[in-house]
């Protein structure tokens, strides 16, 4: 390996991150535009039926037409999403850490929470709205639930990971357990906590809109049911569209975290 | 440092400086055994036995010998990372834990261990942070030792952007970064290639006769320990004991070229019989 001055590793990383940036967004939009074209094209010229699929004009034009109630449903659902991955990602690494720490509470428990884990999201989001109400703390309390297990167990698996040498060498220089924990294993962890918050970002927007479709009288699942039912499909399609860009901008925000916390992690660099 | 210097002086000027008795040792091993179960069928293994080892301070000290012999057991015995099932160990009078309680020891392994997280300037001055040093004090302890081993320029580079051989040095900046007593050293330069571990050699030399440290070292190379040391321990394993101690009393400051002097091959061919008489005798 070859090595260069850290100023012009700066200066390296700058402008090959402008021309990522053109690079990598070119061809994407290309794609897309030729593909929307396709779609429209295809729509006018087989007089495909609106409720099989709706032509893009079609969608666009349900967006325009009523674009706050959207944005407020959408919203509804976000917040929903990050609230819940919030508190069941906090949850998660919390018993993550008891687990790394105790290997009793680890062999006991973890079975338990590997079986819970497999349980369907769908077979008990009915339950847990049960018990938690009809409002937007029983779609939050859904979402945790399934943020839970993925923090869980990357949480202890990352705590565990740390290098034995490293830990040697705090041990020969006096190192309090509080030390070992936020200068040694936490960091050691961040990798995998970060493999978890990536799974959970999918898994809480999955689990607020099917938390809605249980039971809701707003959000994006609630529109979805509810333009089913009327097969009002633009609409739908719209909210569907939606759901996905929620889940685009909760996975960059996620993706920019990342990349400020753990720098130095191989899978962050660029020159791999 | 000032002990160094200081007996430089008197026999430069042949005068004693007060000090009639021969000073106490720095690390003083007796009858150190070491057993752990786990061997083949679980048998019961003896890494140590009945060890006996003085070290002086400002000294550099070498253990020799095959895997098994022990020699990896010793340094961890003084670190603290493993207690002897018998006898005593101590250093400047102190159980080993005290010791690395007080920060008087500094170890650098095989594996430079560094933090991927941290660049080298932070990675140096880490046990500096552990120990409680303001920022501003352990910066400057830090910058210090990086242009002792050499890493001016990379204070603020990633451990992943640097080469085996600075990763090495970085360690060895670690190591001495409280000052301490008595630096261990297990097989430091083990995974480098022999064109920078000649250099790595040279450097360490430097850096020992710079800061007067004791130094005990770890290695399988004979001509390494020679080159390096003032004592070198040839050790021999089942049980893991010592076969014989050889005085280096090749000049300092040493360089490359003490290799090629009629001495250091009479020092190496002694060594190596020693080693091979090791073998043989199990």
């Amino acid at each position: 390996m070859t090595v260069s001055s850290p100023a012009t590793i700066a200066e390296e990383s700058f402008a090959t991150r402008m021309k990522a940036i053109g690079s990598s967004a070119g061809p994407p939009l290309a794609a897309a535009a030729i593909m929307v074209t396709l779609w429209e094209g295809s729509c006018h010229l087989f007089d495909i039926p609106t409720y099989i699929v709706p032509a893009p004009s079609r969608i666009y034009a349900a967006i325009v037409s009523n674009p706050g109630s959207l944005l407020y449903n959408g919203g509804v659902t976000f917040f929903e999403a990050v609230t819940g991955f919030v508190i069941g990602s906090l949850l998660g690494a919390m018993l993550g850490t008891a687990f790394a720490y105790s290997r009793m509470l680890a062999r006991g428990l973890l079975p338990y929470v590997i079986a819970a884990n497999t349980i369907p999201v769908v077979a008990i989001a009915p339950i847990i709205i049960l018990w938690f109400g009809h409002g937007i703390q029983s779609k939050i309390a859904v979402t945790a639930f399934l943020s839970f297990f993925p923090l869980a167990l990357n949480m202890m698996k990352g705590l565990q990971s740390y290098d034995r040498v490293v830990m040697n060498v705090f041990h020969v220089s006096a190192a309090n357990s509080w030390q070992r924990f936020f200068k040694m294993r936490l960091p050691s962890a961040l990798p995998y906590v970060f493999v978890g918050l990536k799974l959970n970002v999918t898994f809480s927007v999955i689990g607020a809109i099917i938390a809605e479709f249980v039971q809701a009288d707003k959000g994006l699942g609630f529109v979805i049911m509810t333009t089913y039912r009327t097969l009002n499909m633009p609409r739908l399609w719209a909210a569907m569209l939606l759901s996905a860009l929620i889940g685009i901008l909760f996975f960059a925000l996620i993706a920019w975290i990342e990349k400020r916390a753990i720098p130095w992690h191989s899978s962050m660099r660029e020159d791999l | 440092m000032a002990e160094r210097a200081r007996k430089k002086l008197e026999l430069l000027e042949g005068i004693n400086m007060g000090n009639t008795e021969s000073p106490s040792p720095l690390v003083d091993f007796r009858q150190v055994s070491v057993t752990y179960q786990g061997g083949n069928n679980d048998a019961v293994v003896e890494a140590l036995k009945d060890v006996d080892l003085v070290v002086e301070e400002g000294t550099f000290t070498s253990l020799i010998g095959p895997s098994g012999c022990g020699k990896s057991t010793l340094l961890r015995v003084l670190a603290d990372l493993i207690t002897p099932t018998d006898g005593s160990v101590n250093i400047a009078g102190q159980q080993p834990r005290v010791a690395r309680l007080a920060r008087q020891i500094g170890f650098v392994f095989q594996e430079p261990a560094l933090l991927d997280w941290r660049s080298v300037l932070e990675n140096i001055a880490l046990p500096l942070e552990l120990q409680g040093v303001g920022r501003g004090q352990r910066d400057e302890e830090a910058r210090r030792l990086i242009s002792l081993v050499g890493l001016d320029g990379f204070e603020a580079a990633w451990p992943s952007q640097l080469s085996g051989g600075m990763r090495q040095r970085a360690a060895i900046a670690r190591a001495l970064s409280t000052s301490p007593r008595v630096m261990l050293m297990d097989e430091p330069f083990g995974a480098l290639d022999q064109i920078t571990r000649d250099r790595m050699n040279l450097e360490l030399v430097r850096i020992f006769e710079a800061t007067g440290v004791t130094v005990l070292f770890v290695t399988h190379s004979i001509r390494e320990a020679v080159l390096l040391s003032d004592k070198v321990v040839v050790m021999s394993p089942r049980p893991g004991r010592i076969v014989r101690e050889i005085e280096v009393d090749l000049p300092r400051p040493r360089t490359l070229s003490v290799r090629d002097s009629a001495s250091f091959d009479e020092l190496v061919r002694l060594g190596t019989r020693e080693l091979e008489l090791g073998y043989d005798g199990q």
